[in-house]
């Protein structure tokens, strides 16, 4: 166990000696901002115009919409942790000093989700923030409430989300080793795959797509409005299941490929 | 301390490392030689765990590699000097290392101090000259103080006074009980570090002995003798046995006979000598000598 945390201790090191990691978060924060305060103002928008319920938006609701894009630049953040070791070779010196594969992949994952949880749950905040100020403009009347009740739990399930997400991205990272490789995989089964299956129609492809990250993780959050245009047809719950299925299994092909592959 | 026994690596058809069977011991540096393409970076990988063995074993002080725990604290390794994140310092570089193996950060700092970087630590890798990312490198094989040293290579890139500090350095580590594998191309920079030699040639050991014993051994090692009667000398020496060819008027160079053997010779037969001496090949000859034969029989095999 101490093997393990030692190791953890080293990526906690590594993390935040580059640049890059700070660069992500940066942009992380400022795509969940961005994203929410412009779904928050067009559902605001609409119901000014009589074309969706005159309720008032619960101000953390098009945080846990703005998740689906703000995740890309966490994946970018967790993607890095080891990618960019396979990159510069710097993977050799990482595996002389931690030779256990797993022990390596357990301790960056230790690592990144706690890091992005956080990473979820301060910018999930900021964001919040954003969004309450801005619909509570006049142009707005006020449109907009903060029920605590339900703003921290979205925002934990941002954490949770986005810790996910990005432990799921890691264990793509060890399987496919390249940047590029990673970013496409991940992109994929984050967007690019859901969308497509969506656009079939039919509803096979549908429910399948539903229980693909990024819509398993909109349904943990209790997203009542996204671009499914409604509330998941499952329980929060379930959710969560298919998410830690996603990370499980990304992790187990991550783990695979590391004892198999030689360095 | 470090023991292969019946190693092979093979990458898709190319056998890269082919049986190789080997014992390197504490208190030594082993010089380990051989061609680009040669397999030694392979087998120090193998030795690392980095890859895994097609068949055979690599042990460490009597276990695989990757059962050491903490083995920073074991083996120190450079196997690339150029694989940093280049946008990380070298300092949190070797801080994450120390970190990952329970060792204190003051070793970091120690053995910064002790490979002269001291004062370029805190600047990101990715702008550092080759010869201080090889003192990067060896400060961080360094870092656990390990019974055990591996490097690929490390002179590339260092200037005549750092090819001077990595020799005595080895000499040192070796002189303290440590086992020192090192690899290198240059002949005459191993002649003045190795103890030891081992030689690999398309994967295969070609030579596993000390290095007094590979220059004797060459056949351009040599008796040079100079007498007015060299013609007579040739003759009674090449009755003795010996290899004899005429450099000069006055001056035979022999091989395959010990200098004591051709003064006696002299001796008995009355014949003044002006000047009796041995003239040692370099390891570069001899080393070139033993390759020449590995080609040959490389050669050979792949038309049989």
């Amino acid at each position: 166990m101490s093997t393990l945390w030692q190791a953890a201790g080293a990526e906690w090191a590594k993390l935040w000696s580059v640049r890059s990691t700070w660069w992500c978060l940066a942009a992380a924060a400022g795509l969940m901002v961005l994203a929410a305060v412009t779904l928050g103002g067009a559902t605001a928008t609409e119901a000014l115009r009589g074309e969706g319920p005159a309720v008032p938006v619960v101000a953390s609701e098009p945080v846990v919409s703005a998740t689906s894009f703000a995740q890309f630049a966490l994946v970018a953040a967790a993607m890095l942790a080891i990618t960019a070791e396979y990159a510069s070779g710097s993977i050799r010196v990482t595996l002389q000093a931690v030779p256990v594969r797993g022990v390596m992949l357990a301790a960056k994952a230790l690592v990144v989700a706690p890091v992005m949880a956080a990473a979820g749950v301060l910018s999930g905040a900021v964001a919040t923030a954003a969004v309450y100020l801005l619909l509570s403009l006049d142009a707005f009347r006020g449109l907009v409430v903060l029920p605590i009740g339900e703003v921290v739990p979205d925002l934990l399930g941002v954490g949770g989300f986005f810790a996910f997400v990005s432990v799921m991205t890691l264990g793509v990272g060890a399987a496919v080793r390249s940047a590029a490789g990673t970013l496409t995989v991940v992109f994929m089964l984050l967007l690019g795959l859901p969308l497509m299956m969506l656009m079939t129609g039919s509803q096979v492809a549908l429910d399948a797509s539903l229980r693909m990250p990024t819509f398993a993780g909109l349904a943990f959050m209790g997203s009542t409005d996204n671009m499914t245009g409604g509330p998941m047809p499952y329980s929060a719950g379930e959710g969560l299941a298919w998410l830690a299925a996603w990370t499980a299994a990304a992790l187990a092909a991550g783990h695979a490929v590391l004892r198999r592959r030689d360095a | 301390m470090i023991s292969l026994k019946g190693l092979s690596k093979r990458y898709g058809d190319r056998l890269v490392v082919d049986d190789l069977s080997l014992e390197l011991k504490p208190g030594t540096v082993t010089g380990f030689l051989g061609p680009n393409g040669a397999g030694k970076s392979t087998t120090m990988r193998l030795v690392l765990g980095l890859d895994h063995p097609t068949s055979g074993t690599a042990l460490i002080g009597g276990v695989p590699y990757h059962e050491i725990r903490n083995p920073l604290r074991t083996v120190g390794a450079l196997l690339d000097a150029r694989a940093l994140h280049p946008g990380r310092s070298g300092y949190a570089h070797l801080v994450a290392l120390a970190r990952s193996n329970g060792i204190p950060r003051r070793r970091v700092t120690e053995v910064l101090e002790t490979v002269g970087l001291a004062g370029a630590a805190r600047k990101r890798a990715g702008t550092l000259s080759l010869g201080m990312s090889q003192r990067l490198g060896i400060a961080a094989a360094l870092l656990g103080d390990p019974e055990v040293l591996m490097f690929d290579e490390p002179v590339n890139g260092l200037d005549p006074d750092g090819v001077r500090w990595v020799r005595g350095l080895m000499r040192s580590l070796a002189g303290e009980g440590r086992t020192v594998f090192v690899s290198s191309h240059l002949m005459s920079e191993m002649q003045l570090t190795a103890d030891h030699l081992v030689a690999i040639g398309k994967g295969r050991l070609i030579m596993d002995a000390p290095l007094a014993e590979v220059i004797a051994g060459s056949s351009l090692t040599a008796v040079v003798v100079r007498t007015p009667h060299a013609r007579e000398l040739a003759v009674r020496l090449r009755a003795a046995g010996a290899e004899v060819t005429r450099s000069g008027e006055n001056e035979l160079v022999a091989t395959g006979t010990p200098i004591e053997r051709v003064g006696d010779l002299a001796h008995e037969a009355g014949i003044r000598l002006h000047e009796l001496r041995t003239r040692e090949a370099s390891l570069e000859q001899a080393y070139q000598e033993l390759t020449e034969q590995s080609v040959e029989y490389g050669a050979g095999r792949a038309g049989a």
